[in-house]
């Protein structure tokens, strides 16, 4: 049986067909600093031009064996073009990531979503960047992402209001997030129109460590559910902090997979959602892929470890922290091809 | 008329149920009832802030709970605050640089932790959020503070407190460096130099309570 293409592996499972071996691939951001130098960028660069965030990316997967390329890599677009100013840390010598300092809105009421979001700031650079992937790594699959209404409002509004309001001015709580709901639908749709083969909804504000399950229940489920209602397959849901109580409640949401991170017990979660729940998860991307005094075995350990908790695919929690180590980034992708050859709970194989 | 445990009782009470009128009727009455100061703060509005960090402990209040809950405190605070002795207050004093890191723009984490400085008694030099690595250092040489408590609630940020802290240790090996943030683990804490440590936005809640609650064991010994 002749191997597949990273674009076929990832794909396959997710609709739940037989793949060759498990992928190493992500819902969130896996642009590392070996793509971005090898593309010739710094990391302040590769944020604002559709071609060099593209080659970036492509860049990242080609040196770290990656099966799939994500795009964009910021939290700050949506609220960029929204009217909300970004700090690009272009002077910092460190890896930064935008950020909005000062938030226009002081209020919930304020917030207005332009209708032709999808025209303004950085927005328009994805679809382009989207286009250049799939013509120039045609073997990959190209990943996208949108926030998750709560998280995105955090991008928004100051966030311990928001947090305070979800007991003092619930209605109001309500109607924001409904617009940000709103938003985060059309957003997944012009991604997958442009050609995005997968779409993660991310939303890692509203774990058990930050908000009760009963909230979660009542405001953020059922606004989850209609944003994958409206976006296409295949379509993964990621929440990342303390899950525990959470699993069920996410695996029904609609979402054809669901994601979690280290605070997350994948072995708990595979026992309460069964063999015929797509789970992946719960790399560590600092321990694992960063800290350098991390040696090289441990890593192999801690993956094959994920794969026999029943991970179906081996996935970072978070956006990979670019800094890698490299040994140790390409241990975690080497191990999780080879040790998982073998069918996962929900994942045939060829 | 209300008893000195009726006083710390509704104090702490009403922290608990995040009721900030409460917090400032009893520690009004706290004041006319001539009730020592410091004892209503600590016995009473830190005693309420205890409870609040076991109920997050054991998963029955959240995050939006506790913040509504430390405004209570607050509002407490600014009462009674300016009702102790500057010779009692003296006792706990103490200077603290605190702030999030360059890129990080999230401060729930951070502000719970200023709480527990705050109701120490502590002089807090508070830097905000965002804050360029070489601002802690500048701010803790120009104020000669003791401790210098820095978060980052992002993995992308984390690794620039190692900057920080060396800079910092070169110049003053003395001062007290504490880390906080959701991705900061005890072991990245110990590998960065630094001394102190909370773990999240959720760990700095009982963290930050846990201090408070050996403050007060402190505060009750030297009274």
């Amino acid at each position: 049986m002749a191997e597949m293409t990273p674009k076929e592996r990832v794909l396959s499972l997710l609709k739940r067909e037989p793949i060759d071996t498990m992928p190493f691939f992500s819902g969130m951001g896996m642009v590392v600093m070996p793509g971005i130098k090898k593309a010739g960028l710094k990391f302040p660069q590769v944020h604002t031009d559709p071609n060099k965030m593209a080659q970036s990316a492509i860049w990242s997967a080609k040196l770290m064996d990656f099966d799939c390329v994500v795009i964009p890599y910021d939290m700050c677009m949506e609220s960029e073009a929204m009217g909300n100013k970004i700090s690009l840390y272009e002077d910092s010598e460190d890896i930064l990531y935008p950020t909005i300092p000062n938030k226009q809105w002081k209020t919930m009421d304020e917030v207005v979503v332009p209708k032709n979001i999808m025209e303004l700031g950085r927005m328009p650079l994805v679809p382009k960047a989207i286009e250049i992937i799939k013509k120039e790594a045609p073997e990959y699959p190209v990943g996208c992402w949108v926030l998750g209404p709560f998280t995105q409002t955090g991008q928004v509004l100051e966030l311990d209001m928001i947090l305070k309001a979800v007991f003092k001015q619930k209605s109001q709580v309500e109607a924001q997030l409904d617009k940000m709901t709103e938003m985060a639908i059309i957003e997944g749709q012009a991604f997958q129109a442009a050609g995005c083969d997968y779409i993660t909804l991310r939303e890692p504000g509203v774990a058990a460590d930050l908000l009760s399950p009963k909230t979660f229940k009542e405001m953020i489920k059922p606004r989850l559910t209609r944003i994958l209602e409206a976006w296409k397959s295949p379509k993964i849901l990621h929440i990342c902090g303390s899950c525990d109580p959470l699993v069920e409640m996410m695996a029904d949401c609609g979402a054809d997979a669901i994601t979690v991170d280290i605070k997350t017990s994948i072995a708990d979660a595979r026992k309460k959602l069964g063999d015929d729940v797509l789970i992946f998860g719960n790399l560590d991307t600092y321990n694992m892929t960063c800290k350098p005094e991390t040696p090289k075995e441990m890593v192999v350990e801690e993956i094959k470890k994920t794969i026999d908790n029943g991970v179906d695919a081996v996935m970072p929690g978070c956006d990979l922290w670019p800094d890698i180590k490299e040994e140790n980034m390409l241990a975690c992708v080497q191990t999780t091809h080879e040790y998982g050859k073998k069918p996962s709970p929900a994942g045939k194989r060829l | 008329m209300a008893t000195k445990e009726e006083i710390l009782k509704g104090l702490s009470d009403s922290v608990v149920e995040y009721n900030e009128d409460g917090v400032k009727e009893w520690s009004n009455k706290a004041l006319e009832e001539k009730v020592d100061p410091l004892e209503a703060i600590m016995d009473g509005l830190a005693h309420g802030m205890q409870i609040v960090g076991d109920l997050y402990e054991r998963n029955e209040y959240f995050v939006p709970e506790v913040l509504m809950c430390a405004d209570a405190l607050y509002a407490g605070l600014d009462i009674l605050r300016p009702h102790v002795p500057q010779e009692q207050s003296g006792k706990m004093k103490g200077q603290v640089v605190i702030g999030s890191i360059q890129g990080d723009v999230h401060d729930i984490g951070k502000n719970l932790v200023k709480m527990m400085f705050d109701v120490a008694g502590f002089e807090v030099y508070d830097l905000g959020r965002d804050v360029p690595l070489e601002n802690f250092v500048k701010e803790q040489l120009r104020t000669d503070s003791e401790i210098v408590a820095m978060s980052a609630m992002m993995t992308t940020t984390m690794l620039g407190m190692k900057k920080v802290i060396k800079m910092i240790k070169e110049k003053n090996p003395n001062v007290m460096i504490m880390l906080g943030g959701a991705p900061v683990t005890r072991d990245v804490s110990t590998l960065f130099g630094a001394d102190g440590y909370a773990e999240s936005a959720g760990n700095a809640v009982t963290e930050g309570i846990k201090m408070i609650g050996r403050l007060r064991e402190v505060e009750g010994k030297n009274r």
